[in-house]
């Protein structure tokens, strides 16, 4: 009886589905259609890191099958990378960038932003305007004079090189004040009747409290930094610390002699790790990439 | 007294005391680090335009006033240069604000498949730009690329795409659009988002249609995720640099160059440190100006 009305019920509900599915088709066509084109490029290079290189190369034009799918799939690229061009070299020099960068970053925003939203000194607004300043300066516009700074500090191609310079941010302090001004001013004031002096605050009341903004910061950090590209073209002459952007850009420039192959495997692995772990964190990856331009 | 003052952070009475000692010790690093590696390189950045460099060891050789801004000026590969980043800026607001626009509005009606396509743009934003350069390259290959092959199979000509002057800026644009929409898309849900309900449904009870709503109800609501958008997309198109370097370097004959690539070509590759500052200098005005023209314009006509 139960499991008669439970399909009754599951037939109205296909039937209901089903008319909303015409109501909207044109709007569902569209979505799907937008969902192919954005998702598409990426697709096609994993799936083409699965062909020879010879099949990239001529198996691409005229269009068929084989334009889009291995049909004789191979790992060839993936050996190819890992024992011949020593791309985990690459990925670790990659991994020790964003460790810096990420680590730095969360300890002088937070110490930063908690100042600027909690503390008061003289002169705070004027730093703190000066600060978002450089949120207005792209990195490509001061790379010249940057990498005359890095010479006279004696860093060029040293790891630090790669994350010193971008690792504090004003979009860290800045999404780091933010945070700490949420908290409610009677935590602060509770904790100071009890005793506590403000760095103590700072420490046990505030930071607790920001957990899902520093998520978003390391999230935002760790992205940049493993997508950095120019900036560690520039500063970075020496191929056994090169992080892997470069190293398989570099790819594309050896003459007479196509990489498509590894070129399409070494993008593979570098990106699609990587845009799963955004899909999978997007409540912390979108809510970074809005707020760094809301005031 | 001193734990009144601290309490209640707007009452601001500035002065010494071991707060203030405190808070710029926790602001120093980030000082420090934005001096160093922001500021530093920007004044350098000015003061170096105002001087000649030696040929060999690039050391300044004094002071030459606007020399490097005149000489600039009387290259046609500057001139041709600044006239791209315009290009570059005006299509690719032309291109990303009205189509994350229309994105954000079909994907804020939560039909089956949002998901998909949502994280599928998520994805292309999270990419590296290196990367899809280098993807979008493969497809561009004019005699073995994908896209030649679809229109082949279509029987539509062929086309050159990245090897012709004409067709190659268009190309990195059209690049750069399907990996950058997701930005204005995201601030734009966001802001759908926080339109009240009732507003569009208040519209709609008054007999208005979904055309009307979007035109008078949904879009003034939009103005602020509107000022935001257009400001970080100007700064991501005045940037743009990683695209055309790996697509183009800048050809054909300077086709695709603009004033990032121009300083950066100028700075490193002819070791002109003179005329490669004078033309980061005239970036960083164009994207002053350009901005504030836009907040000009914006804020113009609003109301409150």
């Amino acid at each position: 009886m139960v499991a008669l009305a439970n399909s009754d019920l599951m037939s109205l509900r296909r039937a209901e589905r089903r008319a909303y599915v015409v109501r909207h088709a044109g709007g569902i066509v569209t979505v799907a259609l937008v969902g192919f084109i954005f998702g598409f490029p990426i697709l096609w290079a994993a799936l083409s890191s699965l062909k020879s290189t010879n099949d990239i190369v001529t198996g691409t034009f005229p269009l068929s099958w084989s334009s889009f799918v291995p049909l004789r799939p191979t790992l060839e690229n993936y050996v190819y990378l890992f024992t011949q061009l020593k791309f985990q070299n690459n990925l670790m020099n990659t991994a020790i960038a964003a460790a810096g960068q990420v680590s730095i970053a969360v300890v002088a925003s937070s110490l930063a932003g908690y100042a600027f939203a909690r503390l008061r000194f003289p002169g705070s607004d004027m730093v703190f305007a000066l600060l978002l300043l450089t949120a207005f300066i792209p990195v490509e516009a001061i790379i010249v004079p940057l990498y005359q700074v890095m010479q006279q500090l004696g860093l060029v191609s040293t790891y630090p090189a790669l994350f010193l310079p971008f690792a504090c941010n004003p979009f860290g302090v800045f999404l780091m004040r933010q945070a700490f001004r949420d908290i409610p001013v009677e935590m602060d004031e509770a904790a100071r009747i009890d005793g506590a002096g403000p760095f103590r605050i700072f420490i046990s009341i505030a930071l607790p409290n920001v957990k899902p903004t520093i998520a978003t910061l390391v999230l935002i950090q760790f992205i940049w930094s493993w997508n950095a590209y120019l900036w560690p073209l520039v500063v970075m002459q020496d191929p056994n610390k090169q992080i892997a952007q470069v190293a398989i850009a570099n790819l594309k420039s050896i003459p007479n002699f196509p990489m498509d192959g590894p070129l399409f495997a070494a993008a593979t692995a570098v990106t699609i790790p990587l845009v799963i772990l955004s899909i999978c964190l997007q409540r912390y990856y979108v809510r970074g990439l809005v707020s760094s331009g809301m005031k | 007294m001193r734990a009144v003052r601290v309490i209640a952070p707007a009452g601001r009475r500035s002065g010494w005391n071991g707060d203030a000692v405190l808070a710029s010790a926790m602001v120093l690093p980030a000082v420090v680090a934005l001096a160093m590696f922001q500021f530093l390189p920007l004044v350098t950045a000015v003061l170096n335009s105002l001087q000649s460099f030696g040929p060999f060891d690039r050391s300044s050789t004094g002071w030459v006033g606007l020399d490097n801004y005149r000489e600039l000026f009387a290259d046609p590969a500057f001139r041709y240069a600044l006239l791209n980043t315009f290009l570059y800026i005006v299509l690719m607001l032309g291109f990303t604000i009205p189509l994350a626009l229309l994105l954000a509005v079909l994907l804020d009606r939560r039909l089956p498949g949002s998901t998909f396509a949502r994280n599928a743009i998520i994805g292309a934003l999270a990419a590296s730009e290196a990367v899809t350069a280098l993807i979008w390259n493969q497809m561009y290959e004019p005699s073995s690329g994908l896209f030649n092959a679809i229109l082949d199979a279509v029987s539509l000509p062929t086309q050159p795409f990245l090897t012709s002057g004409g067709q190659a800026l268009v190309s990195i644009v059209v690049m750069s659009v399907w990996k950058d929409v997701g930005l204005p898309m995201l601030i734009f849900l966001a802001g759908l988002q926080s339109i009240p309900r009732e507003l569009p449904e208040a519209a709609e009870l008054d007999g208005a249609d979904a055309r009307q709503i979007f035109w008078y109800v949904t879009l003034p609501a939009l103005r602020p995720s509107l000022v935001v958008a257009l400001f970080m997309m100007t700064i991501t198109a005045t940037r743009m640099f990683t695209p055309i370097l790996i697509m183009t370097q800048g050809g054909p004959q300077g086709a695709t160059t603009n004033l990032a690539l121009f300083s950066y070509l100028q700075g490193f590759e002819f070791q002109s440190p003179g005329t490669a500052s004078a033309s980061v200098v005239c970036m960083l005005v164009v994207l002053a100006l350009v901005t504030a023209a836009q907040s000009f314009l914006l804020r113009g006509r609003e109301a409150d």
